[in-house]
């Protein structure tokens, strides 16, 4: 696994300042924001590529493909794949995001109005597609297999790793870098303010579940797992940190951001379910999309409501973007990286800063304060404010005696 | 040898600079139309270049009845028509179907690109406030295949695979792949891109725009025409389609898809990832390369794809490759971006069905390095029983689909 | 007209730009293939670079052929000249 957020730079950093309550908040002090009320975000401030590679020309790449690039660096790694191995195999790289970059793709269109179209950067092109950063990354690491961007909304991630676990499944491909990613920057920030859709200033809070809550907080992150077919990760001595065992994908199709998208959640979730072969109470626990959205969080409560309602004991549920923010593209795969993690270290990480819980909303077993936890297998939710719903499952990888 | 659990194409949709209409626009094929001429969308006066394919006289009110048609973006317009189109030709009631099992899988190479250049124009005035609260609800290109479900009321998977300028060949990938897992029991899989001047412009300056005339493969090609349009195919497993006495065009075999990993605008100098894309192709779906009738080349026509396309073919093919016509409709349509490989692929459906391939037009002579038979000017009859349809993109990314008669 | 060491100033700061090597340290003779490890995305973004600053417009055959800092010093000095002319 390879993540760059900004509460760290490793699976383990992460979901230390997870459990810590950490907030990666912090204003919005870049140039240009000034007219925007929303002043707070979940940038990473400190993101520097060459760290990560040291000894290459970063400069062709965007801020989108640098993330990628450099997460995927930390991915392989972390994961045992090194130069030669990539040079003997052919490894896929599928990545979520919901941008790419409309970053790049505005000023190469503003530079292009400003100056004139016969001096538009060719290199801005190059970026413009949202398939960019996917192929940037490959040049970069050499992965010759299957290259594909996924884009969804805020569940590109999720879906992509469901997307690259099929592709496994159906003897596509043996190992494939999966992930999502999504670049802060001013022109996303804006849009989603116009739309309401951040949490605003002042009074405002972007907790999850708050009875107080007023919207997200928009964050940037790049996560990255690398997904092997079982038998020959075995056989190639891999340490497996996991095993995905299902996933749903579905999208509602009379969604308008009133709080109507329970259903959409509900059937993703029994599709992860059969697509699994897992049943409700084998899920020990639930890292929710939940980021503060008054409606949607709302949907997801019920939803999951709906669907443990009758078990006699509920199954906790944390939600990290209350600190990690709303990351769009990576949020999926971030939450994913968590759940790894508590597998690992027994410790599910609380909702940072959720005083009341609203109390029109059903009860749960909500996780406020980080607790000890064993789980065997969790399921991971993604949810669009646009229609789109994906539900992952993960175990802990079964020992084959 | 196709077994039930083939997947199987039922119905096309096609929204093209040469027609509208799986009829309209076979017989526009055969023919030979030319969908170029000047662009009209925006002011072309700063470039040296003026050429495009853009589609006249689309009114997206005779497509689109659920949604309101100035809330969404021309992508959708045309992607919602394709799937109309589709739907009617396959002669599918969604009423009669469940409709949690029918999903829209999309490629683009822009999405909604009319959205962000408002954005900007507002931007470099200096008018931002101008931009509204439905900017972000109708440009991440996450909402093409978003508008096609909720116009049809889809409620299975929606996604956009925004792969550039090979992406409808990864939608109907991907839906296959779905459809052999039971996953679902309906998809409408396909392409759609508008006319974009961010495109326009980056390839313009990139000296890949045709000034005059697209001919692929010819001596004196001397680059490719942007255009727009949408192409969705309905795919279904066999079984059902046969339980429902649908109509079948032909059977989706199997696909390749690779990556370069070598430079992001262009491709590999010995062809390699193209021919490895082929070769899973042709192995994962049972085929020999001498049983390739049609190669619907990527074809757009620059001097440099057409000639490393012609090596990545000689490659997979060795001699074979100088027995196999391939042909280029791009020089027809022009580059419709991540439409192109949808569209390619009814192409190449049609094609089998109809028995005849279509022309690579405006091809007048000969390059000794694109040696092949690229069906010039003229269609051609021939029995089509598998069809293969490449598209390559930036980013490296190499595609190949294979398509194949359906015996009973 | 500039003089050259000028152009040439103006043209290393515009290869800095493009791949991070301080300006200072590119040699008037760097080939951008060979000795800058430059593909043809990063050359074509600086021969455009250069030519917004110095406000001409070269033909795509000349764009794609300069090879070398000194083979674009002197596509500018051309260009400079032809615009004066």
């Amino acid at each position: 696994m390879g993540v760059i957020s900004s509460l760290g730079d490793s699976p383990a950093l992460l979901h230390s300042a997870l459990c810590q309550g950490r907030t990666a908040l912090h204003p919005v002090q870049e140039p240009g924001f000034d007219d925007l009320t929303c002043r707070q975000a979940g940038h990473i401030s400190a993101f520097h590529p060459e760290v990560y590679l040291p000894e290459k020309n970063l400069r062709p790449l965007d801020r989108t493909g640098q993330l990628v690039v450099c997460a995927a660096k930390l991915a392989l790694v972390n994961s045992g794949w090194t130069a030669d191995k990539l040079g003997a195999h052919d490894v896929g790289l599928v990545l979520g995001t919901m941008f790419g970059s409309v970053h790049t793709i505005s000023k190469f269109d503003r530079h292009a109005l400003i100056q004139g179209p016969s001096y538009a950067s060719p290199m801005d092109f190059a970026n413009t597609v949202i398939n960019a950063a996917a192929g940037q990354t490959a040049i970069w690491h050499k992965l010759r297999g299957i290259n594909s961007t996924i884009a969804c909304g805020s569940t590109s991630g999720l879906v992509a790793l469901g997307y690259a676990t099929d592709l496994i499944r159906y003897g596509h491909q043996i190992a494939v870098l999966a992930g999502g990613a999504d670049e802060f920057c001013f022109e996303s920030f804006c849009g989603f303010e116009r739309a309401g859709l951040l949490y605003g200033n002042g009074e405002g809070r972007p907790v999850p579940f708050d009875h107080r809550r007023t919207g997200f907080a928009l964050g940037e992150a790049a996560g990255l797992l690398m997904l092997e077919d079982w038998e020959a990760a075995v056989s190639r001595g891999a340490n497996i940190l996991a095993e995905i065992r299902g996933y749903g994908s579905t999208y509602n199709p009379v969604s308008d951001q009133s709080g109507n998208e329970s259903d959409a959640i509900v059937r993703a979730i029994q599709a992860a379910t059969e697509d699994a072969a897992l049943s409700l109470v084998e899920i020990d626990c639930i890292s929710a999309s939940a980021n503060g959205s008054v409606n949607l969080d709302r949907d997801e409560a019920f939803a999951v409501k709906t669907l443990w309602n009758g078990y006699s004991s509920l199954v906790p549920i944390t939600a990290i973007k209350s600190m990690v923010g709303e990351t769009l593209g990576a949020s999926g795969v971030l939450q994913a990286i968590d759940l790894v993690e508590t597998m690992r270290t027994g410790q599910l990480p609380g909702i940072a800063g959720l005083d009341e819980f609203e109390p029109t909303l059903p009860s749960l077993d909500i996780c406020r304060h980080e607790r000890s936890i064993r789980v065997r297998s969790g399921l991971v939710n993604s949810i669009g404010f646009d229609g789109h719903a994906c539900a992952l499952l993960i175990s802990k990888p079964q020992d084959p005696n | 040898m196709t077994s039930t659990t083939a997947v199987v194409v039922t119905g096309i949709g096609l929204v093209t600079p040469i027609g509208t209409g799986r009829q309209r626009f076979w017989d526009a094929l055969m023919a030979g139309h030319s969908g170029f001429g000047p662009v009209k969308s925006f002011d072309t006066g700063g470039f040296g270049v003026h050429l495009g394919a853009e589609i006249a006289d689309f009114n997206p009110r005779d497509y689109v009845f659920a949604l309101d048609p100035e809330t969404i973006g021309r992508s959708s317009h045309l992607a919602i028509a394709a799937a109309r189109l589709a739907l009617q030709d396959g002669l599918l009631e969604l009423d009669k179907t469940d409709r949690r099992r029918a999903g829209v899988c999309v490629g683009t190479t822009s999405g909604e690109p009319h959205f962000i250049e408002r954005f900007d124009d507002h931007y470099v005035s200096g008018e931002l406030e101008r931009v509204g609260k439905e900017f972000i609800t109708r440009y991440p290109c996450h909402v093409v295949p978003g508008h096609v479900a909720k116009e049809l009321g889809l409620a299975g998977e929606a996604m956009m695979i925004p792969t550039a300028c090979a992406a409808g060949n990864y939608a109907i990938a991907h839906a296959s792949d779905l459809l052999r897992a039971r996953k679902t029991d309906f998809m409408l899989a396909g392409g759609a891109d508008s006319f974009s001047r961010i495109t326009y412009t980056g390839f313009a300056r990139l000296g890949a725009i045709a000034p005059e005339v697209c001919q692929p493969f010819d001596r004196n090609r001397k680059g490719m025409v942007p255009g727009e349009g949408a192409a969705m195919l309905l795919l279904e497993l066999k079984e059902r389609a046969i339980a429902r006495g649908a109509r079948i065009y032909c059977e989706i075999g199997g696909y390749g898809l690779s990556c370069d990993a070598h430079h992001m605008t262009a491709a590999h100098p010995q062809g390699e990832g193209a021919a490895r894309a082929m070769n899973i192709a042709l192995t994962k779906s049972g085929v020999a390369p001498s049983q390739v009738d049609y190669i619907s080349a990527h074809g757009t026509g620059t001097p440099t794809n057409d000639r490393l396309e012609t090596i990545a073919v000689k490659k997979t093919f060795g001699q074979l490759a100088y027995e196999i016509p391939i042909s280029s409709i791009k020089s027809m349509l022009g580059h419709t971006m991540g439409a192109a490989s949808a569209i390619e692929a009814a192409a190449c459906a049609l094609a089998i069905t109809e028995g005849r391939i279509p022309p690579t037009m405006n091809w007048v002579s000969k390059d000794p390095e694109c040696d092949l038979d690229y069906v010039p000017n003229v269609s051609r009859a021939r029995d089509v029983r598998v069809a293969m349809n490449n598209a390559y993109a930036f980013g490296g990314n190499n595609s190949s689909l294979i398509l194949t008669a359906s015996s009973a | 007209m500039m003089d050259t060491q000028s152009i040439k100033t103006i043209i290393k700061q515009s290869i800095s730009r493009v791949t991070g090597i301080p300006a200072e340290t590119i040699s008037d003779s760097a080939s951008y293939e060979g000795d800058l490890g430059l593909d043809s995305l990063s050359i074509l973004e600086i021969a455009v670079d250069v030519e917004n600053h110095f406000k001409f417009q070269a033909s795509d055959d000349e764009l794609t052929s300069i090879r070398t800092v000194e083979e674009t010093v002197d596509l500018v000095r051309r260009r400079l000249c032809a615009e004066v002319a």
